[in-house]
């Protein structure tokens, strides 16, 4: 069985790759990408097949008399965690820090709730407002009332953004 | 196997590697030449369709799939594909088509381009302009 399953893995890689090479050579893209696909599906399993003879064939290697004495002499293994094991009537340092920890945290976002909160008093924000109040939007919007718009026609005055306002909604002067 | 052997081997199949790829580059390497105005090509084909739509007949797959792969090369059909007594396909070509182009139309009729469509290129016969 096991020689039908490689020679069947055997002649799909010679076919497909083969198939491929004449594919390509009669330019025949799609068929070509095809056995190009089962090629390398074959190529995989027969490599993954390899692989894994040989690891069965090394394991087969072992002599199980040596194995026990490997296993008998191995050095006991390391519990990093063996503190976390102790029972719960003992003081536990990790309790204790997570309890810690968490009063420190909680004093923590306490302090800065505080802080943050003393930046937003009225008088700030009155402070802010009038700090902005150069850039803000004129009271009566963007639009230019009759008023500005005749005094544009005023020999010397000369008001670059009104122009321009003045141009967008269609004035010619 | 002894070490002069390997090394034999492996410069014998790395020789063999290359050349393959070499010519396989020079088959599918795309080298146009000047073809002679007015000439026409002259196509035969016959076609076989598996599993296709019912109202889809074989004229409009060989149709189909004739106007697909006339767009890989210069040539353009002249006039329509007839359907001939033995049922094969014959369509004229203009012009016509240098080596590469005869290849490279070759190879996309018979290659599965429309699911379950099959055509094998009979002729492609360069007709006296």
């Amino acid at each position: 069985m096991k020689i039908i399953a490689w020679l069947a893995g055997v002649g799909t890689l010679i076919a497909s790759g083969g198939y491929m090479v004449v594919s390509l050579n009669r330019w025949e893209w799609n068929r070509a990408l095809f056995f190009g696909l089962i090629f390398l599906i074959a190529e995989v399993a027969l490599a993954t097949a390899l692989i894994l003879r040989r690891l069965t064939r090394l394991e087969g290697r072992f002599d199980p008399a040596v194995e026990g004495i490997i296993r008998a002499t191995r050095p006991p293994a390391r519990d990093r965690f063996a503190w976390l094991n102790e029972s719960a009537q003992n003081s536990n340092v990790f309790i204790t820090f997570i309890v810690g920890g968490g009063i420190i945290l909680s004093g923590i976002a306490w302090l800065v709730d505080r802080i943050a909160a003393g930046t937003t008093t009225p008088a700030g924000e009155q402070k802010l407002a009038s700090a902005l109040a150069p850039i803000s939007y004129p009271r009566g919007g963007l639009l230019l009332d009759d008023i500005t718009v005749l005094a544009q026609e005023v020999p010397g005055a000369d008001d670059r953004q009104i122009r321009k306002l003045l141009r967008r909604a269609g004035h010619t002067s | 196997m002894n070490r002069v052997a390997a090394v034999v081997l492996a410069i014998v199949g790395l020789a063999i590697g290359i050349l393959g790829v070499g010519v396989l580059r020079e088959a599918t390497l795309s080298t146009h030449d000047a073809i002679r105005p007015g000439s026409q090509v002259e196509l035969l084909i016959e076609g076989d369709v598996n599993q296709n739509e019912r109202t889809q007949t074989l004229a409009e797959m060989v149709e189909a799939q004739v106007l697909v792969c006339r767009l890989e090369v210069k040539s353009d059909l002249v006039g329509e594909i007839e359907e001939r007594d033995d049922g094969s396909f014959r369509a004229l070509l203009a012009p016509g088509l240098d080596e590469t182009d005869r290849r490279q139309f070759r190879g996309c009729l018979e290659d599965w381009v429309i699911d379950g469509v099959r055509l094998d290129v009979i002729a492609l016969n360069t007709l006296p302009s």
